[in-house]
């Protein structure tokens, strides 16, 4: 699914034209206004470009700049919702800037299109044919999200990483409700901040990212004392796992750097597979959620699911960890050339583990015996009959090697592919609180307000409305009790009915009680003013409880049309 | 959650709004009136509704209470350069500014009240303006050429440039922001475009961070992705407080009050008893006519007229269309179009007060 993400789009291209040296101005819809007209604009680059606002805003200032400047660097104004803009006043602007272009010529970057024929939608002809327009491709927002996934999340950086629900839990978001780069990095950043308040060891992360050997020390450095850590430490459900017997300073160091080694294990495994699948499309991303996916791993998954991926009968999407499969089988059709290269890219990026690296050598020679044996033959002339099976025995070699190379890589990927929340002391770099993240990036007001106030007892806690049954007690909230009546009626409520039922579950206790006939006067009339009272307050909260929903927007007061009726609006949980 | 839950969540919620517009439908319409409520008189109702008890007003405390415990990770977040976003069923006024009061205290606040009918955002940006004015000359970041020696006071600059100097140079990490407190920024007052877009740039100024409170359901429909993601960078808290909403429903009518039926008819006595006789007939005959035929849509124009030609109401047209000018400016006549093209008038009341309005004025 491709998406385009404008908004970082745009500011990338302003920032680097920038550097490159060309004058760069951002205008937007708000700047192309029918209140505002032309001088809108205008007075917005005059801001821009000469960083002073004059009035009038004239274009013949623009062009006694650009002489003085008296430098060849293009103007360009990048314009980013052009189908925002009202028409009538791009159009000024562009017959304007066509009339001045010798003075002061302008590259315009428009977008965005959301259609194909969208310039023609907005600009009149005369407009557009000033316009000389050039295409560009740009490279793929897929690509991009890949670069930013390979520099933050694989790859060394700041030695915070996320668990693999949460990793999960964005990708869905970025593919289902956004799509943009930028929320994506929000996620990323919410988490981090999520995550440096609530781990306090989190401060060592920079220590780690970095080669920093004394990482205790680096601990102790931060004001930390060694017991509190090590208190703090043995809460994390990994160390509990594993069973740790005595917690010195020295067994903290040798955890952190088994940690760190483990880490950069999985790194040069994953960023193989993403060479691997690089030109069949696998998506670093999609490799990342798999790659950290601690049940796989735990189960050993990975080898059912490679006998399962022969099995024609499973779809792809199916299968756990299809992905990774998906790479590993790309390695088997490769040829000898391409495996070639591909060695190489594996021997460059497992330096660090020798055990693989060693391996990825060995094949690299075998590779390099097979290449001098096929190039031999084809110098020697031998008889046609010859060549066939030659030519198959050549092919049976690369095929062995190349299934040779399908299986280190699986090796690889069974091995050495330990998920950071398999290791002990994972707590500490690894984000996990996925519901967190979710509520602070999407807050859902629809729901959350009607779950207030149909579920209120769990947040108020009282022991007055606790009841067995969804019976309404008159001691719940008004609002509650009359939002809980409304789901009774169909679309339409009755405003009288609705009053009735109000009053009566309020009333409930008192019902039975009948007044007594006194003979007294006096006391009648208290009586009759002490129900007159309480109807005054019933409608008195009434009124208050339907001004509350009115607020929420739950509920759509009566109109003239129908005076009788108020609409709801939110159809309940 | 799950993504498949959320999916069957998302089900649900449109099966219960066919099964709502189902039982709409099909049940029996209630014909019940608002009007069958034995109302109390307004005075009462009114001063019921300042004495109303609240419920749980120990729970609701400690509810409160127990968010102060967010209040150093709601200042991180700021720091960070997200705006929080509160919502919750609950006023959450005063817990946004008690927030304001004890965490932010060595920062400069600004209080937008989203629920008065209309604010003026611009009033706002200048207050803002000179208070940063304010704070870089203690600072004493300004240099005396990076500035015009005269400066133009504030009031008069326009909003742009107001913006552009909210969102200076890059602001130290020791340098203080301010923050703006916004109750209610979906509240009646800020909900237009032209407003929201003013806010949206606004928090994303280098010197301003926002802390605002929605209540109503729809709120996020107000942006757009850039102003979520990247001006506003909302942080969402949930936190229903469940304090009644009492500055905020204050400019809302009450329900039973009767008020604006009883308004209109009341205004309409006084208007007509400020008319002419003849005008007063000519009222007459439209309201009679609309009271003896309640399915029509209202009286053509051409049928007043002859009816009041006969009854030596008015003399022409010109005198006729005096009289209508003059109810439809005090809202007592109004026009709709007829299903064969001609403009027919109606009265808008309701049928009792039209009866009642007769009675008065012969």
């Amino acid at each position: 699914m491709e998406f385009v993400d404008d908004l970082l789009t745009f500011e990338e291209l302003g920032k680097h034209l920038k550097y490159q040296g060309c004058h760069v101005a951002n205008l937007s819809s708000l700047d192309f206004t029918a209140k505002n007209g032309v001088g809108g604009c205008l007075r917005s680059l005059l801001r821009q470009f000469l960083m002073s606002s004059l009035d009038p805003a004239d274009i013949s200032i623009l062009a006694s700049w650009y002489r003085e400047e008296n430098c060849n660097n293009p103007v360009v104004v990048i314009i980013d919702d052009i189908e925002r803009c009202c028409g009538s006043v791009l159009s000024d602007f562009i017959l304007m800037l066509s009339e001045w272009v010798i003075k002061i010529p302008v590259i315009l970057i428009m977008g965005v299109a959301t259609t194909l024929d969208a310039p023609r939608n907005i600009l009149p002809s005369n407009a557009l044919r000033c316009l000389c327009p050039f295409e560009f491709t740009l490279g793929t927002p897929a690509e991009r999200m890949d670069a930013v996934v390979e520099a933050v999340l694989v790859k060394p950086c700041s030695g915070f990483i996320i668990g693999h629900k949460v990793a999960v839990f964005m990708r869905n978001y970025f593919v289902s409700q956004d799509g943009t780069l930028t929320s994506f990095i929000r996620a990323l950043k919410i988490a981090c901040t999520q995550h440096f308040y609530t781990e306090p060891l989190s401060v060592i992360l920079l220590e780690f990212a970095s080669e920093e050997d004394n990482l205790v020390f680096e601990i102790e450095r931060h004001g930390l004392s060694p017991e509190v850590i090590w208190k703090h430490v043995f809460e994390f459900p990994s160390c509990q796992r594993v069973k740790l017997n005595k917690l010195t300073s020295e067994s903290l160091a040798h955890a952190f750097s088994e940690l760190k080694r483990l880490q950069n294990q999985w790194r040069a495994v994953v960023l193989c597979l993403y060479v691997t699948g690089k030109g069949e499309k696998v998506r670093l991303l999609d490799l990342f959620c798999e790659a950290i996916d601690p049940e796989s791993y735990n189960q050993g998954e990975f080898d059912t699911n490679m006998k399962a991926e022969k099995d024609p009968v499973l779809s792809s999407s199916q299968i756990k960890g299809h992905v990774i499969c998906k790479a590993v089988r790309l390695v088997r059709d490769l040829s000898t050339a391409q495996l070639g290269k591909l060695l190489k890219m594996w021997e460059n990026l497992t330096v660090g583990i020798p055990e693989i690296n060693g391996k990825v050598k060995e094949l690299l020679s075998l590779l390099n015996v097979e290449d001098g044996k096929s190039s031999k033959k084809d110098l020697t002339v031998t008889p046609r009959r010859h060549t066939s099976r030659i030519q198959l025995n050549i092919e049976k070699d690369s095929k062995s090697l190349s299934d040779k190379a399908a299986n280190l890589i699986e090796c690889m990927v069974r091995d050495y592919m330990h998920p950071t929340e398999c290791i002990p002391f994972h707590e500490i770099f690894c984000f996990k609180d996925v519901d967190k993240l979710q509520l602070a990036l999407i807050g859902d007001p629809r729901r959350g307000i009607q779950v207030d106030l149909l579920e209120f007892q769990k947040l108020l806690c009282c022991r007055c409305c606790t009841s067995s049954s969804n019976a309404l007690l008159p001691s719940m909230h008004d609002t509650s009790i009359m939002y809980k009546l409304a789901q009774e009626h169909g679309d339409l409520i009755n405003l009288h009915d609705w009053y009735q039922s109000f009053k009566s579950i309020v009333l409930c206790p008192n019902s039975k009680r009948k007044p007594r006939q006194s003979p007294l006067p006096k006391k009648r009339k208290g009586i009759k003013e002490a129900e007159s009272q309480s109807e005054a307050s019933i409608q008195a909260r009434f009124c208050r409880a339907v001004t509350e929903l009115q607020i929420t927007g739950l509920l759509r007061m009566p109109s003239k049309r129908r005076p009788d009726f108020a609409q709801r609006v939110a159809f309940g949980l | 959650m799950d993504f498949n839950a959320a999916e069957e969540e998302e089900f649900g919620f449109s099966r219960n709004y066919f099964l709502a517009k189902e039982m709409g439908s099909s049940g029996k319409k209630s014909a019940r009136k608002l009007s069958d409520i034995n109302v109390v008189d307004e005075q009462e109702l009114r001063e019921a509704s300042a004495n109303i008890e609240p419920k749980h007003q120990n729970d609701v405390a400690d509810l409160i209470n127990s968010y102060k415990s967010l209040y150093p990770k709601w200042v991180f977040d700021l720091r960070c350069g997200f705006g929080l976003l509160m919502y919750g069923f609950g006023s959450k006024k005063s817990l946004i500014e008690d927030f304001a009061s004890t965490a932010l205290a060595e920062h400069s606040v600004v209080v937008i009240n989203g629920y008065l009918q209309s604010i003026n955002i611009k009033q706002v940006i200048i207050a803002l303006a000179e208070i940063l004015w304010e704070q870089l000359k203690l600072k004493r970041k300004v240099s005396s050429g990076s500035l015009p020696k005269v400066q133009q006071p504030f009031s008069s600059r326009s909003m742009d440039d107001l913006l552009v100097f909210l969102d200076g140079p890059e602001m130290d990490e020791k340098d203080s922001f301010i923050c703006v407190v916004v109750n209610n920024i979906d509240g009646p007052g800020l909900r237009d475009t032209e407003t929201q877009q003013y806010l949206a740039r606004l928090a994303s100024c280098s010197y301003i961070r926002v802390v605002a409170s929605i209540d109503h359901v729809n709120a996020p429909l107000l942006w757009d992705k850039k102003m979520v993601h990247a001006q506003f960078n909302w942080y969402w808290y949930h936190v229903p407080t469940f304090a009644p909403y009492k500055v905020e429903g204050l400019f809302l009518p009450l329900i039973l009050a009767h008020g604006s039926s009883k308004q209109s008819a009341k205004t309409a006595l006084i208007v007509l008893q400020s008319l002419t006789p003849n005008a007063q007939s000519v009222f007459r005959i439209l309201a009679e006519y609309q009271l003896s035929h309640p399915d029509d849509e209202g009286m053509a124009i051409d049928n007043l007229y002859s009816i009041s030609r006969e009854r030596f109401l008015v003399s022409s047209q010109v005198t006729l269309n005096a009289h209508l000018t003059e109810f439809k400016d005090h809202e007592l006549v109004k026009t709709k179009r007829h299903s064969d093209g001609q403009d027919c008038l109606y009265i808008p009341l309701t049928k009792e007060g039209l009866e009642k309005l007769l009675s008065e004025i012969s």
